[in-house]
């Protein structure tokens, strides 16, 4: 019976021993996983680190030599690599800043190519945003885009050489657009503000703008002033006419000083000022 | 008022729907208020057409006046006939300088220059569109102002809208509208239909385009069937990425109502289970035609439901991106 006891409790122990083994081993097996962990996340807060020292040396120098590099990094291998993503951090941030200020923002989009959005604005009123989509593949071009059609996109694309500098045929483009977007809206606040003021004509561009005033006195004249916007990178008038049956009303030096006036103001403020000094009804 | 004229007019007052008679004949300028009230519109057609007939005749009516009408029909409902698209081609440098008035006196000038036995027509509508109407005539023959040509442009945009035109007269109309917007050339842009205000906006793009953008607003499918919201769930990024690539392909919101696409296929036929077709040189000759009566509306919901294949093949989408519903299809590709 004690031979049996003695079995009894050497297989016990047996299995107890194997139990602490297994366990032994599973907690060796978690420690080796956590120290690969660690030393991973070390690696990585390492270059992080080396990363925001580089960015911070590039913002300062914008062009940093070798050697500086290779000190920051203690002669790690990865500067290049480090070099390069902290070039590429900043020029994430400058576009994001480009953009809060009201530039165009560029965004990759799947097929290899860039979408460019061109917001436009105008006396703080922000209006559309209009959208390139440009294939970067063999040669650059446009393969999407919503800008109006009478906006000469193609004669741009021409003369601004978009191929070499596509910094400045953006910035063209932006122009025409906030000049052309100007314009508009104040063809829409002189409809909205001036009922006493009859568009006679206007056209798609915004261009070519024909106004009929009421002219008062004893008896009530009719003026037509046309306004010519032959420079449509500009929302203020080239060339502005006056004509009225009255010739002694269209050749009167108030009317002179107004014509000056209507040259060098947005027309709808133009028109607040005549219509307050009482040269319009 | 002679025969011819008398027959213009019933030509055209039998033309114009029952409907829109009334409508039309009171924006007509000639005929009076009270000339309007006196005539029973509860007459049968023909016999409207008598009276109405016996009353311009009082009023001393000329084809001036018939021209007048047919225009102002035409305008208010142009989807009554059939339109075909034109693109402009090399602006020159003044190409966006044109005005209104410069545009109608040298189309005028341009064209009689060509054929002098024309009669032209050319009024601005209040949405920057010129209309134009030109009734042919020859060496022996007066304008004809039963078959007239009708275009319309918009100044400043290289697109031009014609209705009408016979192949004898294409050839002029082209010279004259080439030389007096100060382009190149003028080609045909491969897109017609009968809604002109669709076939514009797909032209200019005047409908909702969808860019990629860095804060995409997740869009929103019009009419949402109601499923099971676990499987809802489940496909959510699927059903947004085909519902993006959709709307990037075709538009949002309201498309431009395009009712009808043609494929010519020239492509050799490619089905090994039919071997007398595969093996010829000669390219299948067949014409593949979607209609409906919104076009892009049924293909942009056949991509975003998974009906059609994503990405949008270019086949589809050149509709919209290239502006065209007639396509050619050789091996080579659209």
């Amino acid at each position: 019976m004690l031979e049996m006891k003695a079995n009894h409790l050497a297989v016990k122990q047996q299995e107890v021993w194997q139990v602490k083994v297994g366990r032994e081993e599973q907690l060796n097996a978690t420690l080796q996983a956590l120290i690969i962990k660690r030393d991973q996340l070390k690696a990585e807060l390492k270059a992080n680190t080396s990363l925001q020292n580089l960015r911070t040396l590039l913002d300062k120098t914008n062009a940093p030599c070798e050697r500086d590099v290779e000190d920051m990094e203690n002669g790690s291998e990865n500067s290049q690599t480090l070099l390069l993503m902290a070039r590429h951090t900043q020029l994430k941030d400058l576009l994001h800043a480009h953009h809060l200020i009201g530039g165009y923002n560029v965004l990759l989009t799947k097929g290899k190519g860039v979408c460019v959005s061109i917001a436009t604005a105008y006396e703080g009123l922000y209006l559309e945003t209009y959208n390139l989509e440009i294939n970067l593949q063999c040669k650059i071009r446009i393969s999407r885009h919503n800008i109006p059609p009478f906006i000469p996109l193609e004669t741009m694309v021409k003369q601004g050489n978009m191929q070499t500098d596509i910094r400045a045929f953006l910035d063209t483009l932006s122009q025409y657009l906030n000049a052309y977007v100007g314009r508009r809206q104040q063809l829409h606040l002189v409809k909205e503000i001036h009922n006493s003021v009859q568009v006679m004509e206007s056209n798609a561009l915004c261009t070519i703008l024909v106004l009929m005033f009421t002219v008062p006195g004893e008896k009530a004249r009719a003026a037509l002033c046309t306004l010519e916007y032959n420079d449509h990178t500009q929302c203020l008038p080239t060339r502005v006419l006056i004509e009225s049956e009255d010739t002694a009303l269209a050749s009167s030096p108030q009317w002179k000083k107004d014509q000056a006036l209507l040259l060098e103001t947005p027309v709808h403020r133009a028109l607040v000022t005549l219509k307050k000094k009482g040269s319009i009804a | 008022m002679d025969q011819s004229m008398k027959r213009t007019l019933q030509r055209l007052i039998r033309r114009i729907p029952f409907q829109l008679l009334k409508t039309t004949l009171s924006k007509w300028a000639h005929i009076l208020e009270e000339d309007l009230l006196l005539l029973d519109f509860t007459q049968p057609k023909c016999l409207f057409t008598e009276n109405l007939l016996s009353l311009c005749e009082g009023k001393g009516t000329t084809v001036k006046h018939i021209t007048e009408l047919e225009m102002i029909y035409i305008i208010e409902n142009p989807n009554q006939v059939m339109w075909r698209a034109f693109q402009l081609l090399d602006a020159r440098e003044d190409a966006p300088s044109i005005e209104l008035t410069q545009f109608k006196e040298q189309f005028k000038a341009h064209l009689t220059e060509l054929n002098s036995h024309v009669s032209i027509k050319i009024k601005k509508h209040t949405d920057e569109a010129v209309w134009i109407r030109i009734a042919w005539g020859d060496n022996f023959t007066k304008p004809n102002h039963l078959k007239p040509t009708y275009a319309v442009h918009h100044l400043q945009t290289p697109y031009v809208f014609v209705t009408g035109l016979t192949v004898k007269h294409k050839p002029l109309l082209n010279q004259a509208l080439v030389l007096t917007t100060r382009y190149g050339s003028i080609k045909d842009a491969s897109l017609s239909g009968r809604n002109l205000v669709a076939i514009r906006d797909l032209l200019m793009r005047q409908y909702q385009q969808v860019f990629p953008t860095k804060h995409p607003k997740p869009l929103q499918e019009k009419n949402h069937v109601p499923t099971n919201p676990n499987i809802e769930k489940e496909q959510i990024e699927n059903t947004e990425n085909r519902l993006q690539m959709a709307c990037e392909a075709f538009g949002d919101g309201t498309l431009p109502q395009l009712q009808k696409a043609v494929y010519q296929l020239e492509t050799k036929f490619r089905d090994n289970s039919n071997r007398t077709l595969t093996g010829s040189d000669e390219p299948f000759r067949g014409v593949v035609e979607f209609t409906s009566t919104n076009l892009l509306e049924s293909l942009r919901h056949a991509v975003s439901s998974g009906i059609a294949s994503t990405p949008v093949t270019p086949l589809l989408s050149s509709i919209t991106q290239k502006g065209r519903n007639y396509f050619v299809v050789t091996d080579k590709g659209v």
